[in-house]
C-alpha cells in the first residue's frame, strides 16, 4: 500500500501501511532501545504519589507549560487598534512564533512585525534595527500606527525604547506626529497576560498623557460612556461581539478598548485585510473621557485598570464572568454605572440559561474537574462549575500568582462543592498529570495541550482556553454574557454525554445502556 | 375488526379487577380507562402500548405496521436492558406510503416480514397494527398466518391500532395476543420446583438486575419475564411456572388471571420498589412456590436473605434519614405503582404532600390511605397550572415523576427527580431503594436551585430599593443603621473589600500607608490606591490616638 499517485494517503493513515510498519520496527532495533520492561515500570512509577511528592518539589524545570511570553499578548492587544501594526524590537524568531500561534488558534492571518536583531545588534544595542524597521514597516504596510513592544533580547540589552523611537522620528523612520505607543514587555516576568496589561498601558498612556512629551495631555471631560476591556482570551471574537451586543441592548456609550474581534475574524470576499475593525485611535483617546473603564479580566489590567482610576474613572473589574452568577454581577455592574434599566431581552436570555441549567444540570452535579489556563479564564469556569454544583478538584494556573491562589481558595471556599477544592499557581501541565493519576477527576478542562494530559491520564478532556489548535472555530461563539453561558454548558455536557456513549457502546458487554434518550 | 372489538370488550371485562367488577354492565361496555377528552394533552395510544409492554422481548423482531409516525417518531425510546440480542432496538417498519394506501399494505408488509426472516432470521416477529392500514382493512392476523405457515417460524399478529384507546388498552392487547399466539406453544428444555414468571416487569434501566441476584441465591428461577430482557422461547414456554408475580398491577392483569386459570399458575401482585415492598415480595414468592410444592427449607432461606439484605439497606439509608427529615415531596407517576413508592419514601424519612392515582385502581387507592393517612391527597388528574402552583406556594420540596411533568417542576424552579420510564438509574430492590434516597438527597441539594428560585438580581434590586426609600427616614434616626451603610462602601473592587473593613485593620493596627492596609486586608490597593490614601489621610485623629 505503497503511495500512489491515484489515491495520495497522508500521514494518518500512510505510516500504517506494512512496509512502513516495517521500516519503523527495523530502525528500532539500531535505536539501542531501553528495556520495554524497564520502560513500562518507570512509566507506572509516574503515576504513584511517591512521584508526585518529587514532581511537586521540582524547582528549576517548567515542563509543558500553560502560559506563553509577554510580547505575544501585546501582540495581541496591539491588534485590538484601528490599522495598528505590533512592532516587536527584538529577535525576530520570537516574533514568527507569535504570529503562528495566534493564526493557528483563530485560523487567521497574523500581521506583526520584527526589528529583526542580530548579533551585532545584541552587542551594539538595536538602535539601527528601529530606525530601519520603523521605516520599512511604515513604508511598506501603511498602518495607522506602529505599537512597539519588546523580545527579550532587546530587553537583556536594556534598549530604552522611549529614546529609541523619539531618535527614529527625528532621522525621518516616521512622520513626527505619527503614533508610536510603546510598552517594556520583557518576558522572564509574567506571561502573555502581563504583556497584554503592559501593551494597553502604553497605548492608553501615550494617548492620554501626552504622546511621549510630543502632545499636550489631555484633560479629561467625563462623559457618560463606559469602557470595556476584554483581556487576553482565547474567545475574543465572540466575547467582545456578544458584550456590544449587550452594551447595544441596553444603549450604553461604550469604547472596547482593543478591540480584535474582527481582525481575528474577516470575511472571506476575495480582499486581504491586514487590518480590520479595531478601536479607532480616536476613541482610544476619547475613552479618557469616559465615567468608567471595566475589566472582564482582573490580572489581565493589573496596571492598566490603576492607571485609568488614577484619571480619575470607576473602575470595575471581573474575572471572566462565566455563567449566571457572574454575568449577572457584570450586568447589573454595566446598569448600575450607567443607570440605564435592564431590558427585557436579557432578562428573557437569563431566563433560558436559568431554564438551560434546570434542565441538565443533574448530570453536572458532583461530577469532578480539573482546570488549568489563565488565572482569570480558571476562576470564571470554576465559579461556573460551583454553581452547577461540581467540584474544581484541581485549577492550575501556571501565570497564576499567589494573589491569585488567595481569590481562587476564597472562592472555593465559599462553596460546599469546593471542598477539598485546591488552587495551584505557578505550576505547569507536568504536576498536573500527577495530580491527575494521584487524585483522579471525571473530566479535564484546558486548552488543546491537555490532549496529551487526556491520553495519558485518560480523563477526558473539555476544550476550553488558548491556544486551540486542533478544534476549529470555536473563538467565534462567546463565553460571556447568559448566551456564553449556556455555550460552556453545552460543551461540558456534550462531553459527559459522549463519555457515557463511549462507556456503553461495547457490543454485547455495556451495550444495554447505549440509550438514545439522556 | 370485529373480533378486535371483541377482544377489547372482553378485556373490559376483568374479573381479576375488583373495580371492574363493581361495575354494572352498562359501564363495563365503556371501558375500565377514560374516555378520551378530545382538546385535552393526551398520552400515548393503545400501539405505543402494546408495543412498549412487547418492546423488551429482546430477540424478536418487532415491525410496525403503518405511516411513518408511529415508529419513527417512538423507536428506541425506552431503555430496557438486555443482556443478549440487540434486535429488539432495531426499527422495523413498513413505511406506508399512498399507493399502499390506496391498494392495501398487506402486501408490503409480506414483503417486509420476508426480509426481515432474509436478513435477521429471528425467532419470532411480532406485527403491531397502527391506525391506517386497521382503517384500510390490511388483515394482519391473515398475514402472519399465512407467513408463519410459509416461514414455519412464529408471526404473531398484535392487533392494536391508536385508535381503539388508551396506551393502558394496548398493554392489555399485547397481553392477550401474548395469551393467543405465543404462551403455551413450546415446552422448556428443564423444568424445577422454583420456576416463577415476573409479568408486567420491563427491566427499565437495567433494575430487574438488581433483584435477579438475590433470586438466583435462593435458587428461585425466572422461566419467563414479560417482557423485560425477555425471549421468546421464555414467554412461549412460560405456562410451565409454578408461580408468577405481577409486577405492575394495571398493565398486564389479564395476563397474570388467564395464566392462573388456563394453567393453574397463581400469582400474587407485588412490586420491588422499596424495602418493605421487597421484602414482601420475596416472601410471597417463597410462599406460593412452598405451596405449589417446593422444599419448605425455602421460606427460612429466604427470610435469612431479607434480614440480611434489610440490616443492609437500612444502614445504607440512615445518613441520609437525617438529612431528608420533614422534606416534603409530590409523586406523580404513572406506570410505576404509587404506594410502593409512597412507601419507600417514606421510608426514608420524607412527608408526601401528595400523589397521583391517575392510574392506580381503587385497591392501590386504599392502600395510599393506609399509608398516608385518610386526607391523604390524592391527585386524580393534574394540570400543569395546578402543579406547578403547589410548587410555587412551596408546599413540596421535591417532585418525583415522569418525564412528562418534570418541565413544570423546573419551570417552578423546584428540585425534580424522574422515576419514570426514561430515567437513567435503576430503582428496584433493596440496592435501588438506596439509590433513589441517594439520588433525592443529590437533587435537594443542588445549588442550582436557590439560584433558580432566585429572581433576577436586578428585580429584587428594585424591590429593596422600594423599602429602602420607604425605610430611609426610619434609617434617618437610626444612626446605627447609617454608619452600617456607610461602612459597607466597597473600596477594593477587584477583591470586594469593604471600608469598614479597611478602617478597623487601620484601627487595629495603626496603619499608615497604603501597603501596610495592603497587607492586613484583601484589598489589592491597585485601582484602590488612591481611596485607600483618601481613607488614611481622612482619618479622624481620635481614631489614631485609639490605636496608638
Ligand atoms: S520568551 Fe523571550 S526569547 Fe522567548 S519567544 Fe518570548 S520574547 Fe522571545
Ligand atoms: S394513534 Fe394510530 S397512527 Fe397515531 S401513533 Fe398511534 S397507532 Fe400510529
Amino acid at each position: 500500500m505503497a503511495q500512489s499517485a491515484e489515491h495520495v494517503l497522508d500521514h494518518l493513515e500512510l505510516f500504517r501501511g506494512p512496509e512502513y510498519q516495517q521500516m519503523l520496527a527495523k530502525k528500532k532495533i539500531f535505536e539501542n532501545s531501553r528495556d520495554p520492561v524497564e520502560v513500562e515500570r518507570i512509566k507506572e512509577w509516574t503515576k504513584t504519589a511517591e512521584y508526585r511528592e518529587k514532581n511537586f518539589a521540582r524547582e528549576a524545570l517548567t515542563v509543558n507549560p500553560a502560559k506563553a511570553c509577554q510580547p505575544l499578548g501585546a501582540v495581541f492587544a496591539s491588534v485590538g487598534f484601528e490599522g495598528t501594526l505590533p512592532f516587536v524590537h527584538g529577535s525576530q524568531g520570537c516574533v514568527a512564533y507569535y504570529r503562528s500561534h495566534l493564526s493557528r488558534h483563530f485560523k487567521e492571518p497574523s500581521s506583526c512585525v520584527s526589528s529583526s536583531m542580530t548579533e551585532d545588534a545584541a552587542v551594539f544595542g538595536g538602535l539601527n534595527n528601529m530606525i530601519d524597521g520603523l521605516a520599512n514597516c511604515y513604508s511598506m504596510y501603511k498602518p495607522k500606527m506602529i505599537a512597539v513592544s519588546t523580545t527579550c533580547m532587546a530587553e537583556v540589552i536594556g534598549d530604552d525604547l522611549n529614546a529609541f523611537i523619539k531618535t527614529s522620528k527625528e532621522k525621518g523612520s516616521v512622520p513626527a506626529e505619527f503614533d508610536v505607543p510603546f510598552a517594556h514587555t520583557p518576558a522572564f516576568v509574567g506571561s502573555h497576560v502581563t504583556g497584554y496589561d503592559n501593551a494597553l498601558k502604553g497605548i492608553l498612556e501615550h494617548f492620554w498623557d501626552g504622546k511621549a512629551g510630543t502632545a499636550p495631555k489631555l484633560e479629561r471631560k467625563p462623559n457618560g460612556a463606559i469602557n470595556i476591556i476584554g483581556g487576553f482570551d482565547g474567545y475574543t471574537v465572540g466575547n467582545l461581539r456578544e458584550i456590544k451586543r449587550i452594551l447595544a441592548l441596553m444603549g450604553i456609550q461604550h469604547t472596547i478598548l482593543a478591540d480584535n474581534s474582527e481582525v481575528f475574524d474577516t470575511p472571506t470576499d476575495g480582499e486581504f485585510r491586514m487590518y480590520d475593525g479595531g478601536t479607532t485611535l480616536e476613541d482610544a483617546a476619547n475613552a479618557v473621557h469616559a465615567k468608567a473603564t471595566i475589566s472582564m479580566q482582573q490580572w489581565c489590567t493589573e496596571k492598566t485598570l490603576p492607571f485609568v482610576a488614577e484619571h480619575g474613572q470607576d473602575v470595575v473589574s471581573f474575572n471572566y464572568p462565566v455563567g449566571l452568577s457572574a454575568t449577572d454581577d457584570f450586568i447589573m455592574a454595566l446598569s448600575r454605572i450607567s443607570g440605564k434599566e435592564i431590558p427585557e431581552q436579557l432578562a428573557r436570555e437569563r431566563g433560558r440559561l436559568v431554564d438551560a441549567i434546570a434542565d441538565s444540570s443533574a448530570h453536572v452535579h458532583g461530577k469532578k474537574f480539573a482546570i488549568y489556563g489563565d488565572p482569570d479564564l480558571c476562576y470564571g469556569l470554576a465559579a461556573f462549575l460551583l454553581e452547577l454544583g461540581a467540584e474544581p478538584t484541581h485549577v492550575l494556573s501556571t501565570n497564576g500568582n499567589k494573589a491569585w491562589q488567595e481569590k481562587m481558595q476564597l472562592l472555593l471556599a465559599s462553596s460546599p462543592f469546593g471542598k477539598g477544592c485546591q488552587a495551584y499557581p505557578g505550576r505547569d501541565l507536568w504536576h498536573m498529570r500527577s495530580l491527575l493519576f494521584t487524585e483522579p477527576v471525571d473530566f479535564l478542562v484546558g486548552n488543546t495541550y491537555g490532549k496529551y494530559l487526556e491520553r495519558d491520564t485518560g480523563t477526558p478532556l473539555i476544550r476550553i482556553g488558548f491556544p486551540i489548535f486542533d478544534r476549529h472555530h470555536h473563538h467565534r461563539s462567546p463565553l460571556w454574557g447568559y448566551q456564553g453561558g449556556l455555550n460552556v454548558l453545552v460543551k461540558i455536557l456534550d462531553k459527559i454525554f459522549d463519555e457515557i456513549d463511549r462507556k456503553t457502546n461495547v457490543l454485547g458487554k455495556t451495550d444495554y445502556s447505549f440509550d438514545i434518550i439522556r | 375488526m370485529s373480533s378486535l372489538a371483541a377482544t377489547v370488550q372482553k378485556i373490559f371485562d376483568e374479573p381479576g379487577c375488583p373495580t371492574n367488577g363493581s361495575k354494572s354492565e352498562a359501564e363495563r361496555k365503556q371501558g375500565c380507562t377514560k374516555q378520551l377528552q378530545p382538546g385535552s394533552a393526551a398520552g400515548g395510544c393503545a400501539f405505543d402500548g402494546a408495543k412498549v409492554a412487547l418492546q423488551p422481548f429482546t430477540d424478536v423482531a418487532h415491525l410496525v405496521h403503518g405511516p411513518i409516525a408511529c415508529e419513527g417518531n417512538s423507536w428506541d425510546s425506552r431503555s430496557a436492558a438486555s443482556s443478549g440480542s440487540d434486535l429488539w432496538r432495531t426499527a422495523f417498519t413498513t413505511d406506508l406510503s399512498e399507493t399502499d394506501i390506496v391498494f392495501g399494505g398487506e402486501k408490503r408488509l409480506c414483503k417486509a416480514i420476508k426480509e426481515i426472516m432474509d436478513k435477521c432470521d429471528p425467532p419470532a416477529i411480532f406485527v403491531y397494527q397502527t391506525c391506517i392500514p386497521a382503517m384500510i382493512g390490511d388483515d394482519i392476523n391473515a398475514v402472519c398466518k399465512a407467513a408463519s405457515q410459509r416461514f414455519e417460524r412464529p408471526v404473531i399478529p398484535i392487533n392494536s391500532p391508536g385508535f381503539v384507546g388508551s396506551k393502558n388498552l394496548g398493554n392489555k392487547l399485547a397481553g392477550e395476543a401474548l395469551l393467543d399466539y405465543v404462551i403455551g406453544t413450546q415446552e422448556p428444555d428443564y423444568t424445577t420446583p422454583y420456576d416463577i414468571n415476573l409479568i408486567g416487569e420491563y427491566n427499565v434501566s437495567g433494575e430487574l438486575w438488581q433483584v435477579k441476584p438475590l433470586l438466583d441465591e435462593l435458587g428461585i428461577r425466572i422461566l419467563s419475564c414479560i417482557s423485560g430482557d425477555g425471549k421468546y422461547r421464555e414467554v412461549a414456554s412460560s405456562h410451565r411456572a409454578r408461580a408468577a408475580m405481577l409486577v405492575c398491577s394495571k398493565s398486564m392483569i389479564n395476563v397474570a388471571r388467564k395464566m392462573e386459570q388456563r394453567y393453574g399458575i397463581p400469582f400474587f401482585e407485588g412490586a420491588f420498589y422499596g424495602i418493605r415492598d421487597t421484602s414482601e415480595a420475596l416472601r410471597q414468592l417463597a410462599r406460593l412456590l412452598v405451596e405449589r410444592g417446593a422444599p419448605t427449607d425455602l421460606l427460612a432461606r429466604t427470610d435469612a436473605v431479607i434480614v440480611r439484605e434489610e440490616a443492609r439497606a437500612w444502614a445504607a439509608i440512615e445518613p441520609y434519614r437525617q438529612r431528608l427529615k420533614g422534606k416534603k415531596a409530590l409523586l406523580i407517576t404513572g406506570g410505576v405503582k404509587s404506594w410502593s413508592v409512597v412507601a419507600s419514601l417514606q421510608e426514608a424519612g420524607l412527608e408526601l404532600v401528595g400523589t397521583s392515582v391517575k392510574k392506580s385502581t381503587s385497591e392501590d387507592k386504599q392502600r395510599i390511605k393506609e399509608l398516608m393517612g385518610q386526607d391523604a391527597n390524592m391527585i386524580e388528574e393534574m394540570t400543569p397550572r395546578e402543579m406547578y402552583n403547589i410548587f410555587k406556594d412551596a408546599k413540596a420540596d421535591i417532585m418525583l415523576s415522569g418525564g412528562k411533568s418534570q418541565f413544570v417542576a423546573l419551570k417552578a424552579a423546584m428540585p425534580w427527580l424522574d422515576i419514570n420510564q426514561e430515567r437513567c438509574h435503576a430503582y428496584m430492590g433493596y440496592v435501588g431503594m438506596v439509590k433513589l434516597v441517594e439520588e433525592i438527597d443529590k437533587s435537594l441539594s443542588s445549588p442550582i436551585w436557590v439560584q433558580l428560585r432566585r429572581p433576577a438580581p436586578w428585580e429584587a434590586l428594585a424591590k429593596a430599593m422600594q423599602q429602602m426609600q420607604s425605610a430611609a427616614a426610619a434609617s434617618a434616626c437610626e444612626p446605627a443603621l447609617t454608619e452600617t451603610a456607610r461602612r459597607a462602601r466597597e473600596i477594593c473592587v477587584c477583591n470586594t473589600v469593604d471600608l469598614g473593613t479597611i478602617e478597623d485593620a487601620i484601627c487595629a493596627h495603626g496603619l499608615r500607608s497604603v501597603a501596610a492596609v495592603r497587607e492586613h486586608t484583601n484589598a489589592v490597593g491597585g485601582c484602590c490606591q488612591r481611596r485607600i490614601e483618601e481613607i488614611l489621610a481622612s482619618k479622624p485623629s481620635a481614631m489614631r490616638q485609639a490605636a496608638e
